[in-house]
């Protein structure tokens, strides 16, 4: 009998000697050897033990017995025997088969690493982080630079005029021409928004993505994380769907399947319909408010605070415990460019093919809607709730597109500020009520897929009656206050 | 013939059948279960191959039902060859899977998969040894890359070939 595979065991061991005498009382075939089905009988697993009792009808009852008495023998279970039993012959093996030599480089790596997992540390590196990635790239870099030359360079200046050149003497009839190249036009409008705004500010987002990921950030990121997110009911696992949240929540909802219980699950949606913005509200926001510091300040606050808020209290309300976390911590390593390349590739790919005609959908159906007058009906409707938050009536209309597309309505709001309609106080207001806003009908569709049809409807429904409130407290209070910002 | 891969979860066993098949996959839930199995097709030496992706397993005594998942499938699919693939720098620590594996007298070949990060921390890993000493083929590679990939295959050849002449 070799032990090979199992152990340098003794002659005479107890436990050897039970696995031979079950070994010879096996008399079925089970795929695998007899001395495996042997091993897993002595550790108590269910299914080979069902499995065995219908197998071996004459023999079962001994080797119950056999089982029952090699157990007595030991004070720790048969199981954790076996199990170090074998990781003495692994480390036996690896002793001599792996040599280790001195590297310098681990050393620094090292410390890299636990400077980004320790608070005091770790936190302004997330910050740094977050300047740069975010701010600096996707906001300033992806949202600015490329935005305006994609928008005003090549859309306005050249594809819109000629588009409209086109579709004139082709169509005579005004409303079928509005249908392309009207003010909400399929190409001026649809078209226009998904490839100059949302394009560049979702792959600027995904590049930053890739390269943290490729770094091996997040898993550190996750541990950082944990204690706050043991807060609000969730654990660092979150991390993945979370910062994934700020490049599409849709996708985002659809990654918290990766969490292990249905209550974090429930939290990490909630959460990302509610306080989460995506990349592209994110760049929009952060151009509609760049220049103003204080705005964003503001914005920033209001939006860290309703995520701590109603994490915490969705921690309080849904039933269960928070489940422990650890996590496997892959070393750091520089990203590599190619790595980052096809990650931002295939994601900018799925994104907007997925996104794409949710655009040209949305323009069709606004195109509908006004046609109809249905359009102007519910704009109407939400003209109150936006006074009643210290909106201009305009908003509105960038509030039900919200509904199609977050990102589409946050654009809506880009136009109103370059026509110089709102003032500082009300910009912020309504980005921060824009944020929280209902989720974009994608990801309504996925919270409903996801969390199923109660849940999800629920958590939408929650979610607007929240962001007007919030935007009439923040309205209210910059007003109490005399702020102006 | 069949290929089963297995290993635990983050070794690279999805690049690895990536890598072995190409197109032609499918995935589908394990009968009365959530877990998914990816199946491919390869063609290696001359041969065609199924080859399938097993769930992440930890160990032959299952804990989760993606274990339970596994080990089902290599009891059940009497796979010619079982890729073990195991995260280099954690040899140590997965090399008792391989030991269980090899136990159940299982058609094994151990992949030291990311072997390049082993290498980067400064460990140096004697494949002759090994292979020795646990009677199995035994390859080193980096699946996101390709390195090794043509050893691997190479071995699934040999050990085919001695396993007809038997």
């Amino acid at each position: 009998m070799s032990a090979q595979g199992f152990a340098n065991s003794e002659q005479g061991d107890i436990l050897e000697v039970s696995l031979e005498k079950i070994e010879g009382l096996l008399k079925g075939d089970y795929g695998v050897s007899k001395r495996t089905i042997g091993l897993l009988l002595l550790q108590g697993d269910d299914e080979i033990t069902a499995l065995a009792e219908s197998r071996e009808p004459d023999n079962m009852s001994e080797i119950k017995e056999i089982i029952n008495y090699t157990g007595k023998h030991y004070v720790q279970p048969l199981s954790y025997i076996i199990t170090l039993r074998r990781q003495e012959e692994a480390s036996r093996i690896t002793g001599i088969a792996v040599e280790h030599l001195p590297k310098a480089n681990l050393a620094f790596r090292e410390k890299l690493s636990r400077v980004m997992i320790n608070p005091l540390t770790g936190v302004p590196i997330l910050l740094f982080v977050l300047y740069y990635g975010i701010y600096k790239f996707v906001g300033e870099f992806g949202a600015g630079t490329l935005v305006d030359f994609i928008e005003t360079g090549i859309f306005e200046k050249n594809i819109n005029p000629w588009a409209t050149q086109i579709i004139k003497p082709i169509i005579p009839w005004q409303a079928v021409r509005e249908l392309f190249v009207g003010e909400y036009g399929m190409i001026t409008l649809g078209v226009r928004y998904a490839v100059a705004i949302i394009l560049p500010v979702v792959t600027t987002f995904f590049v930053a993505f890739a390269i943290i990921e490729d770094a091996g950030y997040l898993p550190r990121l996750a541990l950082l994380i944990d204690r706050l997110f043991k807060k609000i009911g969730l654990t660092g696992r979150a991390v993945i769907p979370m910062v994934l949240g700020l490049g599409c929540d849709t996708m985002a909802t659809m990654v918290t399947r990766t969490l292990p219980t249905k209550r974090e699950r429930i939290i990490a949606t909630i959460l990302l319909a509610l306080a989460v913005p995506c990349s592209a509200q994110l760049g929009v926001i952060l151009s509609l408010l760049e220049g103003n510091p204080r705005g964003l300040t503001v914005w920033a606050c209001a939006v860290s605070l309703v995520f701590l808020l109603v994490g915490f209290l969705s921690a309080q309300i849904l039933p269960g415990d928070s489940p422990s976390f650890y996590m496997e911590i892959p070393p750091l390593r520089m990203p590599k460019l190619s790595n980052v390349f096809i990650k931002t590739y295939t994601r900018v790919k799925w994104y907007f093919t997925e996104i794409f005609p949710m655009f040209i959908l949305a323009s069709v159906l606004i195109w509908i809607g006004q046609l109809t007058g249905l359009f102007n009906l519910l704009v109407k409707a939400l003209h109150s709730p936006m006074r009643w938050i210290g909106l201009p009536d305009q908003t509105a209309v960038a509030f039900l597109f919200g509904f199609f597309r977050r990102d589409y309505g946050a654009a809506g709001l880009y136009d109103m500020k370059k026509a110089a309609l709102l003032n500082g106080n009300q910009l912020v207001v309504a980005c921060i009520a824009l944020t929280l806003f209902l989720p974009c009908i994608a990801q309504f569709l996925m919270n409903v897929k996801e969390r199923g049809y109660k849940t999800g409807v629920a958590i939408s429904v929650f979610v607007l009656f929240f962001s007007f409130s919030a935007g009439f407290l923040v309205n209210f209070i910059l007003n109490i206050l005399g702020v102006s910002l | 013939m069949k290929i089963a891969i297995v290993g635990s979860p983050n070794v690279g066993k999805s690049v690895m059948f990536n890598r072995l098949t190409g197109s032609y996959v499918t995935v589908s839930n394990y009968p009365g279960t959530t877990v998914e199995v990816s199946r491919g097709r390869a063609k290696i030496g001359g041969w065609e191959f199924e080859v399938f992706d097993t769930p992440g397993m930890y160990s032959l005594l299952p804990i989760t039902e993606e274990e339970r998942v596994a080990r089902s499938l290599l009891f059940q699919e009497k796979p010619d060859v079982v890729i073990h693939i195991i995260d280099a720098k954690n040899i140590e620590r997965m090399l008792p899977l391989t030991l269980q594996l090899i136990e159940a007298k299982l058609p094994v070949i151990l992949v030291l998969n990311i072997i390049d990060e082993a290498e980067k921390i400064g460990m140096r890993i004697s494949l002759e040894y090994l292979s020795r000493e646990l009677k199995v083929p035994v390859a080193a590679t980096v699946s996101t890359t390709g390195r090794g990939i043509d050893i691997l295959r190479g071995r699934i050849e040999e050990y085919v070939r001695a396993g007809i002449r038997q």
